[in-house]
């Protein structure tokens, strides 16, 4: 009996084919007419791959960077590294099974990615929601915008050089996981919501952490995320760079924090509203400028409004049950159900089928992080390599629901 | 950004400098608990009520709803009939040979419901005062109850661990760490070649004669589960007929004459005093 | 036989080692005691013959030596400070307080495999961490520590300090040239640009001090700089203070000015492709870089080993150990011994968990550190270069903190505007620095 070879790693048989475009730099074959563009070297220039292991891409991000020198030339971000099949095994599972499913999508804002499934649940179901399941949900979730917008300034920061900031910040959001693990049980992936409510009332030990918080944030934020705003390196780092204009904001989409930083006063919250923020009282703020640092600037003047809706939220709870009565295997009428939810990223928007079986046929989950992330390539040329960090950190993407 | 170029690095010198005297947030796990809310849902538990007895009823709705068919669960049903499972066992790798035997309508082996065979603990006892009653010194605890028994059995580990304090779990995963504790009876594996030149020679009623001798047959284990009693799966080359082996090794010794008294001889010894392979 | 078997088995280990080290050790003791008598004159002999070169040779190994526990001490510092800012704890289970942790870094680099990638250089990859580390040792050659504790007293000290900051530069493009990574190869190439860029204004903030002084001799500038704080240079040249400082933050590539090495973008610049002791070696040289820096700002600017006031001290109290004779060795023998039993009565006795080996173990640690207090505190007021060495080190210390402090601070400089702050702001400021320095100086000159 032989032994069966091991396939060596000189056999000219077995390898892929490549073309040398210089010494020590074999570029992969092109398929695409993108990809033809892009390997194409002139003279001086250099391919880097700013890989998916990095200590600075916002997850598993992979951007090859075509670079002449420091200045990036073309910039190709290749997805897909954080690929689970989300929506495949929402499909083989039932309506409830299918919220914690989604929670992994937007992992640090995971109440809008159930609220989402949530709501277009109930659109098919045609379930009336007790009032004071929504005003919980609202707080939860502006809960979890904060939280969100607290780790994203300390990225930011992080990915410009300075390793303070995202201590504090995470100190922090720290604090609010804690309040909402009290609520919810987890503090991470939530697993809150559920169709027709929420999943327990509001506790003794929630409402005594969540008060305490409350009455020293301001003064909290105030005095530690100022070590940014005035910095002024930071401020030069940031200002001026990836400027999106409005008109390329609208074409490409862009939803969210984003958006409203470039000029357009778009949200969801007021444009199609959804449970009860009608009744709630909050502005959006917005910036002109479309940099990054608008941006972040920008979320910093959202948490402060979440702070307003919290606030409400809490002086208007009703009283109430907190979930409406359902059945224990749900099977809704065939048809389709569309929802959209104000993520802290953008537009999160959730597309339900369903063929009357107590799984759902197909559900297509929209992502603001995706959407976002084919800007990168229109804000990167002209830029230093520096700047690709701030760019990317600036549009806050998450890789997890980039990916789904 | 200020008038004077400059300020805002001071500033943040400052604010680094203040927070350099402020208390940290750390909170020191293990030394210090860290106030986990009530409603955590972090640690998988099964709940009893006052009285000491499990709440699980094995209603399986745990298992139906959960998303990703992580729980698994076993029981028979109220009049001892059936034994039910929840999940694919098919699915996973440890749970197939189970699969197999089942479908075969064979006896399924199931770990937690198997009662351990008592022992006799004063051993057990009295390495432990040897010991000192101490957790720490677990690995040469159990080394001495190995010495004991030849094994670990099931009956000693708990008794170690309800003298000592240590979890169950924790003495199971060190001793499962060290390759020279084991769980099991050294099983010792007496074989009888049957090939044509063996059988010439007297295979056959050395078999017999070893076979009577351990009481048991060919094929079956002895009744104390101390030795397997098999046929060689081949002749070794250049070994004498008949062949027998003991753990794979030939023992030239052995003849028709002398195989009963050396089959007595060699289930007489003490487990822990034969060489281990 | 069995007697002494059965009874060797019953002791435990610790005891067994201190019964076999007990007379062993004396033993030695003994021996080495003669052989020191017999050997050490002639040695002496030789040594008085050729001086400058023994000095010397003893000045360049206390250096070399003292490197590596001084990037340990900030290593420490740099970890448990920023981790303070950050509102952490910093390293806390190595060691009292995390302070072995340093140690056990030293252990991580000494352990990892050190692997040379293929297609790198060979030569320049191995040199490169050699030359690096090798520049900063040679700028700490002529740092004065304490009057007469200056390895080398050259008179063109300064001019040869900052040749050595440019001599790390090439080790760094060695390491990012030859590393056949094209993260290294950036690494390499912006720091050879901040390099560049930067020493200009660096050895131009410091031609006011020079022209006060009138000598490039760190030595000299020191003893100018005698009296109280008020003769320190920095309030005759603020300006000079502030540009060598930003441009000695980023000759020591450090943050904000630490593209070479910007963690977030290429991962770790030139020193990508290195890994084990090579890294290690890297990052040592970077501390005791910082420690460099840091001293020749104090030099420079802030008095050197001189006290910020008038100090009364030394005052001369003469030990002769000689004269004591006999009661020499009885001071060697009984007191450690007396001092050891006396220190840990009082642990021994109040508190029935410490066994005696406890009580003994940390005796001994507490009369070490008494012998040791009462040793510095007499070299402290008997000779004046320990006084001025600790003074030296609390300033440089200092320095050291601040820059600990704007590497907790600031993110970093972009490489565009770095250069760009050089040229543009610090050059100019550096030449006018020079103008006005020279037109008060000749004012001053003539009346």
């Amino acid at each position: 009996m032989t032994t069966p070879t091991r396939p060596s790693l000189d056999d000219p048989s077995l390898a892929i084919p490549v073309e040398h475009a210089g010494i020590f730099d074999p570029i992969p074959v092109a398929r695409t007419e993108r990809q033809r563009e892009f390997y194409a070297l002139k003279d001086g220039e250099l391919l880097l791959n700013i890989g998916p292991q990095h200590p600075s891409t916002h997850g598993v991000l992979r951007m090859i960077v075509k670079i002449n020198g420091e200045q990036v030339v073309d910039l190709d971000p290749v997805l897909g590294y954080l690929h689970r099949g989300v929506e495949k095994l929402c499909e083989n599972a039932d309506y409830h099974q299918v919220i914690s499913q989604v929670d992994p999508l937007e992992y640090i804002s995971s109440l809008f990615t159930e609220w989402g499934a949530v709501l277009s649940f109930e659109k098919l179901l045609d379930v009336e929601v007790p009032r004071r399941a929504e005003y919980i949900r609202v707080l939860s979730a502006e809960l979890n915008r904060v939280a969100s917008h607290m780790l994203y300034l300390g990225w930011m920061a992080l990915d410009l050089g300075g390793i303070t900031p995202i201590l504090w910040s995470f100190a922090e959001r720290d604090e609010i996981t804690e309040i909402l693990g009290a609520l919810t049980g987890q503090k991470l992936l939530f697993n809150y919501f559920r169709i027709g409510g929420v999943n327990g009332d509001l506790n003794h030990e929630f409402m005594s952490r969540l008060g305490d918080w409350m009455s020293r944030v301001g003064a909290q934020l105030e005095a530690g995320m100022g070590l940014l705003n005035e910095n002024e390196i930071f401020v030069r780092r940031a200002r001026g760079i990836g400027v999106i204009d409005r008109e390329t904001a609208l074409r490409m989409c862009v939803s969210g924090p984003n958006l409203r930083a470039s000029g357009v006063p778009f949200d969801i919250r007021r444009a199609h509203p959804y449970s009860v923020y009608p009744e709630l009282d909050f502005d959006i703020p917005t910036r002109q400028e479309g940099d990054s640092l608008a941006r972040y600037l920008l979320r910093m003047d959202e948490v402060k409004q979440s702070l307003r809706i919290i606030d409400q939220c809490l002086h208007r709870m009703p009283d109430g049950p907190v979930s409406a009565k359902l059945p224990r295997l749900l099977r809704p009428r065939p048809g389709r159900a569309f929802s959209a939810v104000e993520a802290p990223r953008g537009l999160y928007s959730t597309y339900v089928v369903s063929d009357g079986t107590d799984q759902p046929f197909r559900m297509r989950i929209h992502d603001p992080s995706f959407v976002h992330l084919q800007l990168v390539p229109l804000l990167m040329p002209g830029n230093l390599i520096p700047d690709t960090m701030v760019i990317v950190a600036g549009l806050d993407p998450i890789m997890g629901g980039v990916d789904k | 950004m200020s008038m004077v170029p400059g300020l805002g690095l001071l500033k943040g010198m400052a604010l680094t400098l203040r927070r350099f005297f402020q208390p940290a947030v750390t909170i020191k796990y293990p030394e210090v608990d860290p106030d986990i809310a009530v409603k955590n849902r972090g640690r998988l538990q099964l709940l009893y009520d006052e009285h000491g007895t499990l709440k699980c009823e094995t209603c399986f709705q745990c298992a139906q709803a959960c998303p990703i068919e992580c729980i698994d669960m076993g029981g028979t049903d109220t009049k001892g009939r059936y034994a039910v499972h929840w999940g694919a066992a098919e699915t996973y790798g440890e749970r197939r040979e189970e699969s197999a035997l089942r479908r075969a309508g064979r006896e399924v082996p199931d770990a937690p419901s198997t009662r351990f065979d008592p022992v006799n603990l004063d051993a057990v006892d009295a390495i432990l005062e040897d010991h000192d009653h101490d957790p720490h010194r677990m690995l040469s605890i159990l080394e001495a109850t190995q010495a004991e028994f030849g094994h670990l059995p099931v009956a000693a580990l708990k008794h170690i661990s309800h003298r000592t304090g240590a979890w169950y779990a924790m003495i199971y995963g060190t001793a499962s760490y060290y390759r020279h504790l084991r769980f099991e009876r050294t099983v010792e594996e007496v074989a009888v070649c049957r090939c044509t030149a063996c059988l010439m020679a007297g295979g056959g009623r050395v078999a017999q004669a070893i076979g009577a001798s351990l009481g048991t047959e060919l094929g079956r284990p002895t009744p104390d589960g101390r030795i397997r009693f098999t046929w060689c799966p081949t002749h070794l080359p250049g070994a004498p007929a008949p062949l027998v082996t003991v753990d794979g090794e030939p023992q030239p010794e052995v003849t028709v004459a002398n195989a009963a008294t050396w089959a007595q001889a060699l289930a007489g010894e003490h487990p822990a005093t034969r060489t281990v392979h | 036989m069995t007697a002494v078997t059965g009874y060797w088995n019953r002791l435990s280990v610790p005891s067994k080692v201190l019964l076999v080290a007990i007379p062993t050790l004396v033993v030695l003791g003994a021996v080495a005691t003669v052989a020191l008598a017999i050997l050490v004159p002639p040695l002496v002999d030789f040594l008085a013959a050729n001086e400058d070169l023994v000095r010397f040779l003893l000045a360049a190994t206390i250096i070399i030596v003292i490197t590596i526990p001084t990037a340990f001490v900030i290593i420490y510092l740099e970890l448990k400070v920023i981790a303070r800012m950050n509102l952490r704890v910093g390293p806390d289970r190595v060691g009292p307080w995390g302070t072995a942790q340093s140690l056990a870094h030293g252990f991580k680099f000494l352990s990892k495999e050190d692997f040379t990638p293929r297609g790198v250089d060979v030569p320049i990859f191995t040199l490169a961490p050699v030359a690096v580390f090798l520049a900063t040792i040679m700028g700490l050659l002529v740092i004065p520590f304490a009057p007469g504790l200056v390895a080398q007293d050259l008179n063109i000290a300064l001019l040869y300090f900052f040749a050595m900051g440019g001599l790390s530069v090439v080790g760094l493009m060695m390491a990012g040239w030859a590393s056949f990574n094209k993260y290294s190869l950036i690494g390499a190439l912006r720091a050879a640009a901040q390099a560049i860029s930067y020493e200009i204004p660096l050895t131009l903030s410091v031609v006011g001090v020079v022209i006060l002084a009138g000598t490039m001799s760190l030595n000299t500038i020191v003893e100018q700089q005698a009296g109280s704080f008020l003769d320190w240079n920095v309030w005759k040249q603020p300006l000079g203070l502030l540009i060598f400082f930003i441009a000695a933050t980023a000759e020591a590539n450090r943050t904000p000015l630490d593209m070479t090495e910007a963690d977030q973008e290429i991962v770790a610049g030139f020193a990508t492709e290195y890994s084990g002791m090579r890294y290690g070696f890297f990052f040592f040289a970077e501390y005791v870089n910082v420690f460099v820096i840091s001293a020749l700002t104090v030099v420079l600017f802030f008095g050197g080993w001189n006290a910020p006031f008038d100090w009364p001290f030394p005052v001369q109290v003469t030990l002769d150990p000689a004269s004591l004779g006999i009661g020499l060795l009885f001071l060697v023998a009984v007191v450690p011994v007396l001092g050891t039993i006396l220190l840990a009565l009082p642990f021994w006795l109040l508190s029935s968990r410490i066994s005696t080996l406890q009580a003994l173990a940390i005796g001994f640690v507490l009369f070490n550190l008494l012998a040791v207090g009462a040793l510095l505190g007499w070299a402290f007021i008997s000779f004046d270069w320990v006084v001025g060495l600790l003074w030296m080190m609390l300033k440089s210390y200092v320095f050291v903190f601040v820059f600990v402090q704007m590497r907790a601070t600031f993110p970093r400089v972009r490489v565009d505007q770095l250069m760009g702050f050089a040229w543009k702001w610090l050059l100019p400021a550096a030449l006018l620095n020079i103008f006005v320095t020279a037109i008060a100086v000749s004012l001053v000159a003539n009346g």
